[in-house]
């Protein structure tokens, strides 16, 4: 009877956690919704955390979009040397250079962005710094979660633009001096298959990408516990969430941008 | 009482910043051939604490267990690359008449790009930031200190055992991450209700086996890397629980990063100029 109770225990515990864990996920998310809308922004934190994200993503990005744009727009324009249809490279890395954009964007945004958020909340919650806001009557969310929310949209956002900056850069130089593309046919097949549309959508994605990704990361780092290794998992969880969080938004606004900007 | 400031304090602290950053540089890579060299003796002397690691990074541990371990988010990324790979593929083969080739872009583009690049992801954020995390945590609790006063090699025992169980481990993953990737163009294939005799027949003319084995190859070397930079991250964390936060946070970054050119410099120096395909013919 005993042993029966404790299995049943068990099992509970196991399939109770992780259930736990997506509806607190979503009451933070609520909270932080409602607080975004009701009670006073917090400004200064909001500059600060945004001059913070940029800070430990900028470098990455740019480090990031190059190589990745380089070796994929390279396989692409060796499948068009091969059919013949080289004057074409600037719209397949127009194609490749938005696609690969937000999953560089993703990379970044989570890799960077949320590990850098996850680590500081985490370290201020082990610290009781949280306990000790809630004493002195100020509420975390509004001062902490929402002004990160906002900046790590923010910051997607425009990390956006230097991915694809720096992405059509490195392609223009894989295209044209390495792989003997003509430059003029190069720039005036660009704008063939990407239009200002996908490039909304592109956009669009980034702002969800950030908000998502924070919003994971502040809730993993305000629910942290149980020392080193408690902080370590947790931003350790972060970045898994938040990989696969964003890669499905990433396949469902890909579709819809396919439907909506027909090519 | 403070001393005066010196001549030039300035230059002396820009020129102090960048010896620091060439300081760590070659700390990172003594560190890189310390943990390389002593692969041999993780593998003689310490070979229970390499089949721990095996066995955790494999089934994982902690909240992963709960998911599926990390089988489950190398299958989840490369399943939803390739289908993003697809959807946008087939979307601009269509506009040009020819969205029978999808199965052409299938191989080639799961073989050579989504595969190997979502392996190294999932590889990054899963085992290679818990391994940071779990020696993070060991070091601040001192407990690295202790194994070397008790006589055991520390950089042998945690670190060596811990890339080769991940080179070890990525392999499987690696092979996962191929077939679920095929699974997701396939997918697309036969929700696009493109015929799926069609995709079959270009997907197997272009698949070259030659290819996945180069590709395997590329995914053990970034695999490599990934475990050599989580494995000095944490080894080397500081400044108590935040610190070790942090350094998972630097180790996802620099390892993306430095994997990334990996794979680029391999893609490079492996197919080359020549796409080892013959679409037209001839």
């Amino acid at each position: 009877m005993i042993a029966l109770g404790s299995v049943s225990n068990g099992v509970q515990g196991a399939v109770a956690a992780p259930v736990r864990g997506v509806g607190g996920f979503f009451a933070m998310t609520l909270d932080t919704f409602v607080a975004a809308f009701t009670t006073r922004f917090a400004w200064r934190e909001f500059i600060d955390q945004t001059w913070f994200i940029a800070r430990v993503s900028m470098v990455p990005a740019v480090l990031l979009a190059i190589p990745f744009t380089t070796f994929v727009v390279f396989l692409l324009n060796i499948l068009l040397l091969e059919i013949g249809a080289a004057d074409l490279s600037g719209s397949a890395s127009a194609v490749a250079v938005i696609q690969i954009g937000p999953i560089v964007d993703v990379l970044v945004v989570a890799g960077a962005g949320a590990t850098a958020i996850c680590a500081d909340l985490g370290a201020r919650t082990i610290r009781e710094e949280l306990d000790a806001m809630r004493v002195m009557g100020i509420n975390p969310i509004q001062a902490l979660v929402v002004p990160r929310v906002a900046a790590g949209a923010l910051v997607a956002l425009m990390l956006m633009a230097i991915v694809t900056l720096s992405g059509l850069l490195s392609s223009f130089v894989v295209g044209v001096y390495i792989q003997g593309v003509t430059p003029g046919a190069y720039v005036s097949s660009m704008t063939l298959l990407v239009g200002l549309g996908t490039t909304i959508v592109a956009m669009i994605k980034a702002l969800l990408y950030g908000i998502t990704a924070s919003l994971i990361a502040c809730y993993k780092g305000t629910t942290v516990g149980g020392g080193p290794q408690g902080v370590g998992n947790a931003v350790n969880e972060t970045v898994i969430y938040a990989f696969v969080a964003l890669f499905a938004i990433n396949i469902v606004m890909t579709a819809i941008d396919i439907k909506v900007n027909p090519t | 009482m403070s001393a005066p400031s010196p001549l030039y304090a300035r230059t002396w602290r820009a020129i102090r910043r960048v010896g620091d950053g060439w300081n760590r540089l070659g700390e990172q890579t003594q560190f890189y051939a310390k943990t390389i060299g002593s692969t041999g003796d993780a593998l003689v002397n310490y070979r229970v604490e390499l089949l721990r690691a095996i066995a955790q990074m494999s089934l994982g541990t902690g909240a992963l267990i709960l998911i599926g371990g990390s089988v489950v988010i190398v299958g989840l990324l490369a399943l939803i690359g390739a289908t993003i790979t697809g959807q946008q593929g087939f979307a601009t083969l269509q506009g040009v008449g020819i969205e029978a080739l999808l199965g052409f872009l299938g191989s080639y583009l799961n073989v050579r790009i989504v595969a190997p690049l979502q392996a190294t992801v999932a590889l990054s954020a899963t085992i290679g930031a818990g391994a940071t995390a779990q020696l993070g945590a060991m070091r601040i609790n001192e407990e690295i200190d202790a194994l070397e006063v008790i006589g055991v090699r520390s950089v042998a025992y945690l670190a060596s055992s811990r890339v080769l169980a991940g080179v070890v481990v990525v392999i499987p993953l690696y092979c996962v991450a191929v077939l679920m990737a095929f699974l997701g163009i396939r997918m697309v294939a036969s929700f696009e209700s493109l015929s799926s005799g069609v995709y079959d027949h270009y997907f197997r003319t272009f698949l070259n086996p030659a290819e996945l084995v180069w590709s395997l190859l590329i995914v053990i070397m970034t695999g490599t890397v990934v475990m050599l930079i989580h494995t000095y991250y944490g080894y080397n964390a500081t400044g108590g629980p935040a610190g070790v936060g942090e350094a998972v946070g630097r180790a996802v970054r620099a390892s993306l990063i430095v994997a990334i050119f990996v794979i680029m410099l391999a893609t490079f120096a492996i197919y080359g100029h020549g796409g080892n395909f013959h679409l037209s013919g001839g």
